[in-house]
């Protein structure tokens, strides 16, 4: 019971951090159509960011600089890069962001080295927030859900609700009509760059001081960020959250379950077979934990192929 | 072109591809490599340049064949007799085998979609690889050793190479012909058009998976040739990077011409051979080149100069000055930087009370703190940038 | 981030050239010198962890070579880098003997370094007139020396099986071991070794293992999961082989959760892993062959002498491949001068050699070239005399058991083919 428990929080937890970086992507693309290989970089340039200004600010103005510069380096990737290659199509704007991911995956190897930094929590969010029958769960752990969910409640009340909100998603749908109406559509489109950037950026700055700061965290979260934004459907922000915190839930509550292939043919008498195969057949759920946003991603595929919550086929 | 030019590139090209049949293990192997990577990126091209299928997952196949040929070569081993000059077709095989099943699940969908289900279907690969020992032998890969075969020893890799370039050539005309054929004309329609090509009736899907397992065939074959020159594999193979390097070697080529990703491939493999003994930074400069060409040049280098507009040749001189200008200065501020960054470099200054020694690049001595280290570079890359927005301003005002 | 010494790469070229201009009969009448390889993964990723198994060699042989050298020649050292790749390595290991080296080494990696043996297997079979060995400073898969274990690999590392029964023998002395144990461990070789090991061990000791769980390496960014499971399991002591992100993360991930476990690690020595673990290290035990404090003076002076020489204290890679030289180089003495390099000849020599550490005496088993180096189980604690990476923590040396307690049974996988 502990156990499922504190399984439930860690998992919530780790879904809306998922989330804070899907969102940037599942907007991006469904606005531009842009698949932007280079959003897990930019969350991960978050974390070392934070890390870098709140050694000469603290972590609280950290907290509001680096997602700003990320902001910032987002919008002039968008303006001076992308824009670019936009007339050659999305192809070319995916590869572009392919390219960038990689040069920035081995500068700040260069710059911070191929170890993780000492990026630490502030002092007073390193507490335990409750108890659990003598399992603790921190405070900071909490923390990085709270901003998670204001977040997503202040995007989706800027959406719903602002002027700005209402032309960015008619821009989403018809940008021509948007665009002779009289709007700026480039700028809308920079500014959505820069707002998915900065999302992601300050979920690596929230998230880069509890889990490690290190060269690698862009690939070890990127390409389940992009598991998150297949499931829900691209473009979708509710698809986004509903999928990130599934793939949040069920990756931190299956660790505990060791169940095989082989026990699961049990009632048809088959396991002492399977079980001598072994491969694939012996292999616990638990040992899969990782590779299981994969296998959840092709089933919705096949299943679904617009994601659970995507529109266009 | 003039048919005896012709005559003699045709003839040079025979001497380049047969020299290594002369060398011994060390450059035949870097030979094997450059051929191979030069048939992987053509196979993967296969599905870009026809249907618009840009994967982000040719690792698998690669790695299915290597494994395949590997086993094979186990089996011959323990007496099976399969002559060593057959054994690549097994990764042809495994490679066509796992294409299908991973095709007809990655082509559901086109565009992003299809990138990302290629790269989680290599993830998925990658992450299972250890887990099974008997058939990927774990972290210490499987290894086999090549046998005599048909009178020739196969010891020395100058051998394996006859084979390696016997194959490549068929996997070359397999691409080739291909595209002439009527499958291969549809899957170009398929990446013009999708929808219109369905209201024709043709089952889109089905070309789509046909022309999958076929790029996997191919690719298969690759990592099969591999497999017979390395003997060993392991389940790293899979990863990330082997699913990259063919997409960064096709479009640094260029994409769009038959033998553009195999020249971009045979380019990058033997530069990374011999500068990555010389520089720790040899992944970024390929990254930078691949986001130059990507911004600059998006035909690729060989599109460019196929179908490049005819330069004066001032203008050609003053634009390689200007490529020349930027990119030393690039190197050395890089370089540099890798060293004033470095850990050795921090704990050298805080051995000399934290002042900035000086440290040696180039065979130079250089002084941090002196303004002609930065500046000389800094006006090099100016200069670069002023000469080119300059070519750029006559383009367009001509 | 480490630079490339460009100088080292300018005397390689240097070499090279004099070794190409220079005619090559008048080298055959003079004694060869030894020529020693690092293939080792010096860019992209992991390449500062692997450079400093070069930079270790390199200091070693100037130390050697500042005694004389070997066979009136200075020994000659080279460094290939792999890219990381075990295509790369296989590519460098031709390079390294086309080049004439005599021992190829390796620490990085047991992928890379299974790439490795195989080429020098399979080269010693196709080219018995120019063998070559290959030296494992720091590949620890078991198979090395099981399945694939050979007449040229020398392992000079550790293994799963030294370094479980050394931290059971360690910590029950210390009386640390508690009643139940937890194993976590990643999902390869590595890891399935040190969790066989760990099922042997309990068979043969008084603990039960009340839980294992294999995890994936390196993708897991959260370990709050399994700091629950072992919550739940109750243990008092959690066994793991861990190393990285991989073993950082479960640390902090247990200290958050309040957990009151020790911890039995293998890699926590490894550069960068004492820092970002932080206070979540202290107390959790190690064992290692090398541990300056138990060194004594040697310790010490090697401490000092490589500080001052490569301009940082040497980690437990750059020691092990100290470690390994001296044990060539005593080795090597028994060797007379000789016109001709047989590298049969070094690695019969290596076999019989019995080094005297100033932990203990060291030897080679003949049967799987497993090396058996007595073990030191050390204690992480703020304050220690060698205070390790970048923090005031260091491992205190507990208990130091003989080489020959700790070694495992050769694997009967191991079908060592010996030259007649």
């Amino acid at each position: 019971m502990t156990y499922l428990l504190t399984s439930l929080v860690n998992g919530l937890v780790f879904g809306l951090l998922l989330f804070m970086v899907s969102a940037g992507l599942t907007l991006i693309f469904g606005m531009m159509g842009v698949l932007n290989f280079a959003h897990s970089s930019l969350y991960m340039l978050g974390a070392y960011l934070g890390y870098s200004i709140g050694r000469w600010t603290g972590f609280w103005t950290a907290l509001l600089l680096a997602p700003l510069a990320v902001a910032l380096l987002g919008a002039s990737i968008e303006r001076f890069m992308l824009r670019r290659v936009h007339r050659h199509g999305h192809a070319q704007e995916l590869l572009l962001t392919f390219g960038l991911a990689l040069i920035i995956h081995e500068i700040v190897k260069l710059v911070y080295g191929p170890y993780p930094v000492e990026y630490t929590i502030p002092t007073e969010l390193a507490r335990t927030a409750f108890n659990v029958n003598g399992l603790n769960i921190p405070l900071y752990r909490l923390f990085i859900g709270a901003v998670a969910v204001s977040m997503f409640v202040s995007l989706f009340l800027m959406m719903k609700y602002t002027r700005v909100g209402l032309i960015v998603r008619a821009a989403l749908s018809q940008p021509l009509m948007v665009e002779s109406l009289g709007h700026n559509v480039g700028f809308i489109f920079l500014l959505v760059f820069a707002i998915g950037a900065a999302l992601a950026g300050l979920a690596g700055a929230v998230a880069g001081a509890f889990y490690p700061t290190g060269p690698n965290m862009a690939e070890d979260l990127g390409s389940i960020v992009f598991v998150v934004v297949v499931v829900g459907g691209l473009g979708s922000l509710e698809g986004a959250l509903v999928a990130s915190l599934a793939i949040g839930l069920l990756t931190t509550l299956t660790v505990g379950l060791d169940w095989t292939l082989a026990g699961a043919l049990a009632p048809l008498g088959l396991s002492g077979w399977a079980a001598s195969i072994g491969g694939p057949f012996s292999i616990t759920l638990s040992s899969l934990t990782g590779s299981l946003p994969f296998i959840i991603m092709l089933f919705v595929l096949l299943v679904r192929p617009a994601g659970l919550m995507g529109e266009r086929a | 072109m003039k048919l005896y030019v012709r005559i003699a590139l045709c003839l040079a090209t025979g001497v380049v591809l047969l020299a290594p049949l002369t060398f011994s293990d060390r450059y035949a192997n870097l030979a094997i490599r450059m051929l191979v990577a030069a048939l992987f990126a053509s196979a993967f091209n296969l599905l870009w340049r026809q249907a618009r299928l840009l994967s982000f997952g040719h690792g698998v196949y690669f790695g299915a064949g290597m494994f395949a040929v590997v086993h094979l070569m186990r089996a011959n081993e323990a007496g099976l007799n399969v002559p060593l000059i057959l054994v690549p077709l097994a990764g042809a095989l495994s490679g066509s085998i796992i294409g299908v099943l991973c095709g007809f699940v990655a082509t559901l969908r086109s565009g992003a979609y299809f990138s990302m289900i290629t790269l989680a279907i290599a993830e998925l690969i990658y992450s299972l690889g250890p887990r099974w020992q008997a058939l990927f032998g774990g972290e210490a890969g499987v290894s086999s050793m090549r046998l005599p075969s048909m009178g020739l020893s196969f010891a020395a890799l100058n051998e394996v190479y006859l084979i390696v370039l016997g194959w490549s050539a068929v996997g070359f005309a397999t691409i080739w012909f291909f595209a002439k054929t009527p499958l291969g004309q549809i899957a170009f329609a398929l990446g013009d058009n999708e929808r219109r090509l369905q209201f024709l009736g043709y089952r889109t899907h089905a070309v789509k998976v046909y022309l999958f397992a076929l790029s996997a065939a191919l690719s298969g074959l690759a990592g099969g040739l591999l497999g017979v020159a390395a003997e060993n594999v392991d389940y790293t193979v899979f990863g990330p990077a082997s699913s990259a390097a063919p997409v960064i070697q096709t479009f640094i080529g260029g994409a769009d011409v038959l033998f553009g990703p195999a020249f971009g491939a045979a380019l990058l493999t033997g530069f990374g051979n011999v500068f990555s003994d010389v520089t720790r930074l040899w992944l970024l400069y390929q990254g930078i080149a691949f986001v130059l060409v990507v911004m600059f040049l998006p035909a690729g280098i060989v599109g460019s100069l196929l179908m490049g507009k005819k330069r004066p040749l001032r203008e050609a001189i003053a634009n390689t000055l200007a490529v020349l200008l930027c990119s030393a200065s690039l190197i050395f501020l890089c370089e540099s930087a890798s060293i004033l960054l470095s850990d050795s470099y921090s704990s050298l200054r805080a051995s000399q009370d934290g002042s900035w020694v000086s440290y040696r690049l180039f065979n130079m001595e250089l002084a941090p703190g002196s303004p002609i280290v930065w500046g000389l570079p800094l006006i090099a890359a100016l200069t670069g940038l002023i000469i080119s927005w300059k070519l750029k301003g006559r383009e367009e005002t001509a | 981030m480490m630079p490339l010494d460009r100088r080292d790469v300018l005397k390689l070229a240097g070499a090279a050239a004099v070794g190409l201009a220079a005619p090559a009969p008048a080298l055959a009448q003079a004694r060869p010198a030894l020529k020693i390889a690092s293939v080792e993964t010096l860019s992209g990723p992991g390449s500062t962890v692997n450079r400093l198994w070069s930079l270790g060699l390199k200091y070693g042989i100037e130390k050697i070579n500042a005694e004389g050298g070997w066979n009136g020649q200075k020994i000659i050292y080279a460094e290939y880098d792999t890219e990381g790749t075990t295509g790369g390595a296989s590519q460098k290991t031709q390079a390294a003997i086309a080049d004439g080296a005599h021992i190829i080494a390796h620490g990085g990696s047991s992928a890379i370094g299974g790439q490795i043996t195989e080429d020098v297997r399979k080269w010693n079979l196709r080219n018995p007139a120019a063998k070559v060995l290959f030296f494992g400073l720091g590949i620890e898969a078991l198979e090395l020396t099981g399945a694939k274990c050979h007449y040229h690999f020398f392992r000079f590392a550790t293994n799963a099986d030294i370094r479980i029964r050394a931290l059971v023998a360690g910590m029950k002395a210390e009386n640390a071991l508690g009643k139940k144990v937890f194993s976590i461990n990643q999902n390869y070789s590595w890891g399935h070794d040190i969790q066989a090991a760990l099922e042997q061990s309990a068979g043969e000791n008084d603990f039960t293992l009340v839980d294992k769980v294999l995890h994936d390496v390196n993708k897991i960014q959260d370990f709050s999961p399994y700091a629950a499971r072992i919550a739940a399991s109750g243990a008092d002591t959690v066994f793991t082989g861990n190393w990285g992100n991989d073993l950082s993360l479960l640390l902090k991930a247990v200290q958050a959760a309040g957990l009151k476990v020790r911890f039995a690690t293998t890699f926590l020595d490894l550069p960068g892993a004492l820092s970002s673990a932080g206070s979540a290290a202290l107390g959790y035990f190690h064992a290692e062959l090398w541990n300056p404090q138990a060194f004594g003076a040697f310790g010490q002076e090697l401490w000092t002498d490589y500080k001052a020489r490569m301009g940082t204290v040497p980690s437990t890679s750059e020691a092990k491949s100290i470690l390994a030289l001296l044990f060539l180089q005593q080795a090597l003495k028994s060797i007379p001068e000789t016109s001709k390099i047989d590298v049969d000849q070094i690695a019969q020599a290596l076999e019989r050699t019995s080094y005297k550490a100033p932990t203990g005496d060291v030897t080679m088993r003949a049967t799987d070239h497993q090396i058996a180096w007595p073990i030191v189980v050390s204690k992480v604690e703020q304050g220690a005399k060698f205070a390790t990476d970048g923090t005031d923590m260091g491992f205190v040396p507990i208990k130091v058991i003989p080489g020959g307690e700790v070694l495992n049974a050769v694997q009967a996988s191991c079908k060592m083919q010996r030259p007649s």
